[in-house]
């Protein structure tokens, strides 16, 4: 029997399946099961055309629940596409159990290091360079995000699908390994960089609180000293509070929010705060 | 300004493609069309005032600069962010007569948009549970082998919940808003104490955003010296984000070399004598 290879054709379609498709049937039960199927279901029609046996056993392998960081996942299901082949060709190690052993050890580190890396970082900087541009509501910003963000996302996920395909786990040790940990650790402090300019930037927490002489003049203003101690640090102060509340005391951000509202409400009351509006 | 019905179907069909199940996908859907700063862009098109909504959508970004899942870390939902709370806050803005560019603009848009968003959780639960009676009709194809009608489930019959839990609840509530904004413009004066809380909560709460940020980045306090630093540049300094992004990546790619030296070192010692020499070339040069 000839050796089967999956053609660049099914291999594509598995890849926009994923690409698109992995979470829009999304349910707090299955999450990207149904993503990952349907994947998974061009490369299987194409291996088992001949063998509705070994396509139903094939198929019920990716039944098992399945959930991660869609684009830095493209590279398990990429890694399940090569498996996939080898099983259709009789590799004997290869039965839906080391498949789903493989899935389900590779989703979770692969969701931790996602999360961070891609939405954590890489977009958080990509959206503040945007907001740098978008000075007096110019559109500027948003097309660049939105081009380079769907360029680096479209080629980034093919990149490691196809990766995955050819190199199969040795692409993983890639991502988790130590010249991926260098990117990663060079990648967040760029990230804390620019947030810390966007936070400067777009935050603009000012109290109203002053000290008044007889003659009605304004002797102490408090917001003054504070910015000749370090310009911005009441809003410093107030992020770096909200990270001690939700780090260090395990609040939830909705509580975080919630008081803010208190804090917010007390400070209009004794003056600390005052937008300073009417009309 | 209003919106009309024909805005708003647009902004629901928006709405359906950029939740978080979202049916452009999450690339182009949640990550692109989901973010504040693009719905802003959108809203700014749609509702023909493209730099209120920019302003707008900037305003609401730095609330949701992290990780945003319902029922994560961020109790929100981006669509409802996005495509009811981005045209409700442009119209309280007009309304008010604010600048979308001023502290008190920024304050008001992001707090209402924040509102509308954490209301908006509720989407997220109705599409996910509606979804799960399509899983159950995928799962009796699977069973007697129709792998042909899958797609169906995960490309098409969604598009049943988001019309029932994006697509009317957009529509309604932007239709809706106009009036309910007007009478709290009626009922509670911009002096007063309830409007002052409004604007300084505004003000508070993007500083949530940048923390849950921090959080997946700080590990020991002197993690926060790049934020804080980044902190300087634009404060201090006056960088704009652009630049400040350039100095960051001086500190990136600096970061990077010491860490490939450093796994380098391991390997070079093992090779004994060569580095021995090399050291002691080093000190005859100084």
């Amino acid at each position: 029997m000839a050796e089967k290879k999956l053609s660049k054709k099914a291999l594509n379609s598995g890849f926009h399946r994923w690409y698109y498709g992995n979470l829009t049937c999304f349910s707090q039960e299955h999450m990207q099961t149904f993503g990952y199927l349907c994947s998974m279901l061009p490369l299987c029609k194409e291996l088992y055309a001949d063998d509705p046996d070994k396509m139903a056993e094939s198929m019920d392998t990716y039944r098992t629940f399945f959930n991660t960081e869609p684009q830095l996942g493209a590279i398990i299901v990429g890694v399940t596409a090569g498996l996939e082949e080898a099983r259709a060709n009789g590799a004997e190690d290869v039965d839906s159990e080391t498949i789903n052993g493989l899935r389900a050890g590779l989703m979770g580190p692969i969701a931790g290091i996602g999360d961070s890396l891609v939405v954590g970082t890489v977009i958080p900087i990509l959206l503040g360079i945007a907001m740098g541009m978008s000075g007096g509501g110019s559109p500027m910003g948003a097309i660049f995000y939105i081009i380079v963000w769907n360029l680096f996302a479209y080629f980034g996920m093919r990149f490691l699908y196809f990766k995955g395909y050819d190199m199969g786990t040795k692409a993983v040790e890639f991502l988790v390994g130590d010249i991926g940990n260098a990117i990663r650790e060079a990648v967040t402090t760029l990230g804390g960089i620019v947030i810390g300019a966007v936070s400067a930037s777009w935050i603009s927490v000012k109290t109203s609180f002053a000290l008044y002489n007889e003659a009605g003049e304004a002797y102490m203003v408090l917001q003054e000293k504070f910015d000749s101690v370090f310009p911005g640090l009441l809003t410093a102060i107030f992020v770096i509070f909200c990270w001690w509340l939700m780090a260090k005391k395990q609040l939830s951000p909705l509580k975080v929010m919630g008081l803010l509202v208190v804090i917010a409400f007390v400070g209009v009351l004794v003056g600390f705060f005052n937008p300073g509006l009417a009309y | 300004m209003s919106i009309n019905i024909i805005q708003a179907i647009i902004l629901g069909l928006f709405a359906s493609l950029s939740s978080m199940p979202g049916l452009g996908g999450t690339s182009i859907g949640n990550y692109t069309l989901g973010r504040p700063l693009v719905g802003g862009l959108i809203c700014g098109i749609v509702l023909g005032d493209i730099p209120t909504g920019i302003l707008v959508g900037c305003a609401m970004q730095v609330v949701y600069i992290a990780l945003v899942t319902p029922g994560g870390t961020v109790s929100a939902d981006v669509r409802a962010v996005s495509y009811i709370g981005i045209p409700l806050a442009m119209i309280a803005l007009k309304s008010y007569g604010l600048d979308p560019a001023s502290a008190e603009g920024t304050a008001l848009a992001t707090s209402f948009g924040t509102m509308v968003g954490t209301i908006g959780t509720v989407l997220f639960y109705g599409t996910a549970t509606m979804n799960l009676v399509w899983q159950h009709m995928g799962w009796a194809w699977v069973d007697k082998r129709e792998y042909d009608k899958l797609p169906l489930v995960d490309y098409v019959f969604p598009w049943i919940s988001h019309i029932c839990f994006s697509l009317i609840p957009t529509v309604a509530m932007c239709m809706a808003g106009e009036p309910v904004v007007n009478l709290i413009k009626e009922k509670l004066p911009m002096d007063g104490i309830p409007m002052k809380t409004l604007f300084t909560v505004g003000a508070l709460l993007p500083c949530v955003g940048i923390a849950i940020l921090l959080k997946q980045i700080v590990r020991n306090v002197l993690d926060f010296i790049p934020y804080l630093f980044g902190f300087t540049l634009a404060a201090s300094m006056g960088l704009n984000l652009v630049a400040s992004t350039v100095v960051a990546g001086l500190f990136a790619i600096l970061i990077f070399k010491l860490k490939m030296l450093e796994l380098r070192k391991p390997a070079a010692a093992s090779s004994g004598a060569a580095v021995d020499n090399g050291w002691d070339d080093d000190e005859e040069d100084i």
